[in-house]
């Protein structure tokens, strides 16, 4: 339903009203209709917090629209998200309080439009770098879309934003190797996606790159001065992180077999684990690949 | 031991040691090495650690050689175009003692000029025994990276443990060649053949 549609329909719920001018939620349409958002926010504030109206389906279905469009109207600012929150909440109480649902249509349909609207914005958040703004309006999609529907599978949708907040991280450690505690960030966010699913592929292969990439890197970072004793714990160090990559990456070219940046990425990390029989095992098998667009 | 005859046949145990399909794999492996693609050498994590194993054998063992004493240290690299690359690019401003490091990629033959260190890499295995051979008595380290190279005549052998990048060394060859192994290498040797 239309919201000019909506809004005639709540004109005939409500004539008793209609005709009482000093009512709350009469002057909240009324304002809402001429434009005024901020008039109605206070009015329809006003009403949902009268004894009168605190249980009228009406009055907190009205308030929802009010806020989404004080949300549309402040997109990415902080009272934007309040006035969302406010607006998904009203929404909500409206669904469990219109026994018969007359307004359950509209009011689920803008429920899910700001749902969408944070994953959306979680989206815009991390190609912006913002990372924690990314997570708090994500947070805010999951505990939405699943108050509204407990069993809704979001798997999809979490797995692909933790593997893109995965990357973030990733590109974050990369510009400055010294910062681990991206690299560690990345590490989790990968993990978090493979407890969801196993079989993610993008997950296993970033999380298998990301420790053989830190092996090298503490391999690469030994002062040319280093004594054996040093060299060797160093070595053992990096010996760990190319362990640890070998199952992930094994998971991926399992996954794909004949993807060539897996069986690239084994042939380094056997190399680098001084296995020279798995290593050449895999630089065969590149050679054998016939061209691709990945290669 | 350190003989010509020795390292062929040393080599051919080597080689009849392999499985078949192991060997199905080196051969073409040694044929098509001149035109296998080299590997990128930021990620090549061995040729940095060789490298840094040559540094640290080159500052623990002493040459009785006066000739040696005298001029740039050279540590000649056949075969390992990474490993030379990051000689150049770690060591190469460097010195051992009052010696300024030299690091030469040397061309591929037997016919190896004057070094103090020279580094044989797996892709000229088959020039070695001429490389032994030749090297007899002189002062040069052969420094390798196959299985049974101590028996062959090299005094320095990296060998791969647990997965990791290790060294063993023969007394008896680093004598020969007029070598004297520091206490602190032969110590952290991973095998030491007397």
């Amino acid at each position: 339903m239309k919201p000019r549609a909506l809004l005639l329909l709540l004109l005939l719920a409500l004539p008793a009203l209609a005709l009482r001018a000093q009512d709350p939620l009469v002057e909240a349409l009324r304002k809402y209709q001429s434009g005024d958002l901020q008039g109605a926010r206070d009015m329809v504030d006003k009403a949902v917090g009268s004894e009168q109206h605190a249980g009228n389906a009406e009055a907190w279905l009205l308030r929802g629209f009010v806020y989404k469009d004080l949300y549309k109207a402040t997109t990415g600012t902080a009272e934007g998200d309040a006035a969302r929150d406010t607006a998904l909440a009203s929404l909500y109480r409206t669904l469990g309080i219109d026994k018969d649902s007359t307004y359950r249509d509209n009011a689920v349909q803008a429920y899910e439009f700001l749902s969408r609207s944070c994953y959306n914005e979680a989206a815009k958040a991390l190609a912006d770098g913002q990372d924690t703004r990314a997570v708090m309006v994500f947070d805010t999609y999951r505990e939405s879309m699943l108050l509204l529907s407990p069993k809704a599978d979001l798997r999809a949708r979490e797995t692909e934003f933790t593997n893109a907040l995965g990357t973030l991280y990733t590109r974050r450690f990369n510009e400055d190797r010294t910062r681990t505690e991206w690299f560690e960030k990345a590490t989790d966010t990968y993990r978090g996606v493979l407890r969801i699913d196993p079989e993610n592929y993008g997950a296993n292969y970033n999380l298998a790159t990301l420790f053989y990439n830190m092996g090298v890197s503490r391999i690469r970072a030994l002062q040319a001065e280093a004594d054996i004793i040093t060299m060797q714990q160093v070595q053992e160090v990096a010996r760990e992180y190319f362990q640890l990559a070998l199952p992930f990456m094994l998971k991926a070219h399992d996954m794909n077999p004949g993807r060539s940046e897996t069986i690239l990425g084994l042939e380094g990390i056997y190399y680098s684990l001084q296995d020279e029989m798995n290593s050449e095992k895999f630089r065969q098998l590149y050679e054998t690949l016939p061209p691709q667009e990945d290669r | 031991m350190g003989s010509d005859k020795g390292a062929t046949k040393s080599m051919r145990r080597a080689l009849a040691e392999l499985p078949f399909w192991r060997l199905g794999l080196l051969l073409p492996l040694l044929l098509c090495s001149a035109t296998q693609q080299p590997r990128d050498s930021e990620k090549d994590t061995t040729s940095i650690l060789q490298a840094n194993y040559i540094y640290n054998i080159a500052k623990l063992v002493e040459w009785k050689d006066d000739g040696m004493r005298q001029g740039n240290f050279i540590v000649g690299v056949l075969g390992g175009a990474n490993l030379y690359q990051e000689l150049i690019k770690q060591y190469s401003t460097r010195t051992i003692g009052k010696q300024p490091i030299e690091v030469r990629k040397l061309p591929r033959s037997a016919d190896v000029e004057r070094c103090h260190i020279l580094f044989v890499g797996k892709s000229e295995l088959g020039l070695l025994p001429e490389i032994y051979k030749r090297n007899q008595g002189k002062p040069t380290m052969v420094v390798t990276e196959y299985a049974g190279a101590l028996d062959d005549g090299a005094v320095v052998n990296f060998v791969k443990v647990e997965n990791l990048l290790k060294y063993e060394l023969s007394m008896a060859n680093a004598k020969t060649h007029g070598l004297v192994v520091g206490l602190t290498l032969k110590n952290l040797a991973h095998r030491v053949q007397e």
